[in-house]
């Protein structure tokens, strides 16, 4: 061992001669009288360095990561939890609105039957009443003209009798007559 | 940085097994008495470690972008399947 | 103009001897033991309100568990989450070391051999019993890689073996050689700023301003890359290969 390290202070030398300025004899770090003293303490400090690290420090920082993460976590969690509230608040909303909407349309269309069926009924009535009531003027002014008729059938006999009288001065039969004027009549209506 | 970082990083790996190859030599010699011999052999040996070492260096196991720029790592720990508490190391190496 | 090298030079504060070994509290170990409470107070201090939203300061504390954190995820797997808190340690023993190092008249420990060393030696030592701990024998196919003809196996193995060996020196090497180049490189360039006076002092002057910046990256590009070079041989060492 102790040669391996003479060997390795050897390789030193010629690796350091490049920086020039030093002599390399009396280069410090070749000097062996120290060496137990830096590996003794090296070894003690790094030990407290390890224990304190191992023992206090490293776990307080894995354990503010952890919990930080924890909380990320949570809040991400939190959020998409709200969000996902939100949408069924929309949803909620959207479909209200559009069940409304149904229920409107289902009284205006239902409105809207009934009046057209009341305005159907009312125009049925309408025109019956004002069919019913042509009918019977028509059945008055037929029977006014049957009226008409009948007397001027039998003006028109009194006439024609009247006048044949007096143009030759003898009863005519009104029999006669009477069919003379139906037939004029037939003829002209 | 670069070129200087590279040269000296192979010539650091080619010494240091020269130096193991010479040690080994040396120490051989001394105790069999057989000078120069194994000094010789194991100077060769050495060498091929050394050329091994640099090309190991060079052809990476994360060797090569260690010299170069430290690369941090891009994973966040906390994106780890398990935790890294760090009181947990019982034993040490 | 002061020796370069002053600055990485070790002076004992408290001596201190267990029979022939010198164990001395010397400025190397005071900046070490700087390091653990700098990295504690930053840490302890971010996390002292737990804050859920946090501030500046929380915020960096928990950056730099998540970046080891997804480190050791990356390159080692769910098995590495007990190393988790020696990697982290290692992470941040490191670059505070390193950052604190770069503070005026202070003493960098990550620019001496034996400390990055020892380091890079616990790390390997500890990889490979975790390796052998797991796998027992197995692990030793390790150094036989799959798909090579047996004949070449009296070759490859020790190459291999080799290359297993030689991580701890490249691992050490690499930072120590990075953070004295750098101290020394500035210290250079600002022993000429006084010589050099008004007219000519701003030159190295501002290189040692550009400097300070590139040192600021490679301490922490070092510490990243003896912590990642820790986990990717902790995967070895668990998954072989």
């Amino acid at each position: 061992m102790r040669g391996f390290i003479r060997l390795l202070g050897g390789l030193t030398l010629t690796a350091t001669a490049g920086t020039g300025a030093a002599s390399a004899a009396t280069l410090p770090q070749l000097d062996r009288e120290f060496y137990a003293s830096q590996v003794i303490w090296l070894a003690i400090s790094f030990l407290i360095l390890y224990v304190i690290l191992w023992r206090f420090v490293l776990p307080r920082i894995s354990h503010i990561l952890e919990e930080r993460q924890d909380r990320i976590e949570g809040n991400l969690e939190r959020a998409e939890t709200i969000r996902r509230e939100a949408q069924a608040t929309a949803e909620a909303y959207e479909k209200a609105v559009a069940e409304s909407r149904a229920a409107a349309q289902a009284v205006i269309a239902k409105a809207r039957d009934r009046m057209t069926a009341e305005a159907a009924a009312h125009h049925a009535k309408l025109g019956q009443r004002l069919a019913a009531e042509i009918a019977e003027a028509e059945g008055r002014i037929q029977e006014a003209k049957n009226e008409a008729m009948a007397h001027l059938r039998d003006v028109a006999v009194e006439v024609a009798s009247s006048a044949a009288e007096r143009l030759a001065g003898e009863r005519v039969d009104p029999r006669a007559v009477g069919k003379v004027v139906d037939r004029v009549l037939k003829e002209r209506s | 940085m670069s070129g200087f970082g590279v040269a000296f990083r192979i010539g650091v790996e080619l010494v240091a097994a020269l130096v193991v190859g010479v040690g080994a030599g040396l120490l051989l010699d001394r105790w069999l008495g057989t000078t120069p011999w194994f000094l010789i052999v194991f100077f060769f040996l050495g060498a091929a470690a050394g050329v091994l070492n640099v090309y190991r260096a060079a052809s990476g196991i994360g060797l090569a972008e260690a010299e170069g720029a430290p690369a941090p790592s891009d994973g966040e720990p906390e994106e780890q399947d398990d935790d890294w508490p760090g009181g947990t190391g019982s034993d040490r190496p | 103009m002061a020796n370069p090298l002053h600055q990485f030079e070790i002076q004992v504060v408290a001596p201190i001897h267990f029979g022939d070994v010198n164990a001395s509290l010397t400025n190397s170990g005071v900046f070490m033991l700087i390091t653990v409470a700098a990295v504690t107070l930053f840490l302890m201090f971010g996390m002292r309100n737990r804050r859920l939203v946090p501030g500046r300061w929380q915020s960096m504390a928990e950056l730099s568990y998540e970046f080891i954190a997804g480190m050791v995820r990356d390159n080692v797997g769910n098995e590495g989450r007990r190393y988790f808190p020696f990697i982290f340690s290692l992470f941040m023993f490191i670059l505070f070391g390193n950052l604190i190092g770069l503070v005026p008249y202070s003493f960098t420990f990550t620019s001496h051999i034996i400390v990055t060393f020892a380091m890079a030696m616990f790390v390997f030592l500890g990889v490979t019993v975790i390796g052998i701990v797991r796998h027992r024998l197995k692990f030793f196919s390790y150094f036989l890689p799959k798909g090579v003809p047996l004949v070449m196996a009296p070759l490859l193995i020790p190459i291999e073996i080799m290359s297993y060996l030689s991580r701890p020196i490249s691992l050490s090497i690499r930072l120590f050689a990075n953070m004295m180049a750098g101290h020394t490189m500035m210290k250079v360039f600002a022993g000429f700023v006084v010589p050099l006076g008004i007219l000519g002092g701003w030159a190295p002057l501002s290189i040692d301003v550009a400097l300070t910046a590139f040192e600021f990256l490679v301490a922490f590009l070092q510490a990243y890359v003896f912590t990642i070079l820790t986990c990717i041989y902790l995967h070895d060492a668990i998954h072989l290969h």
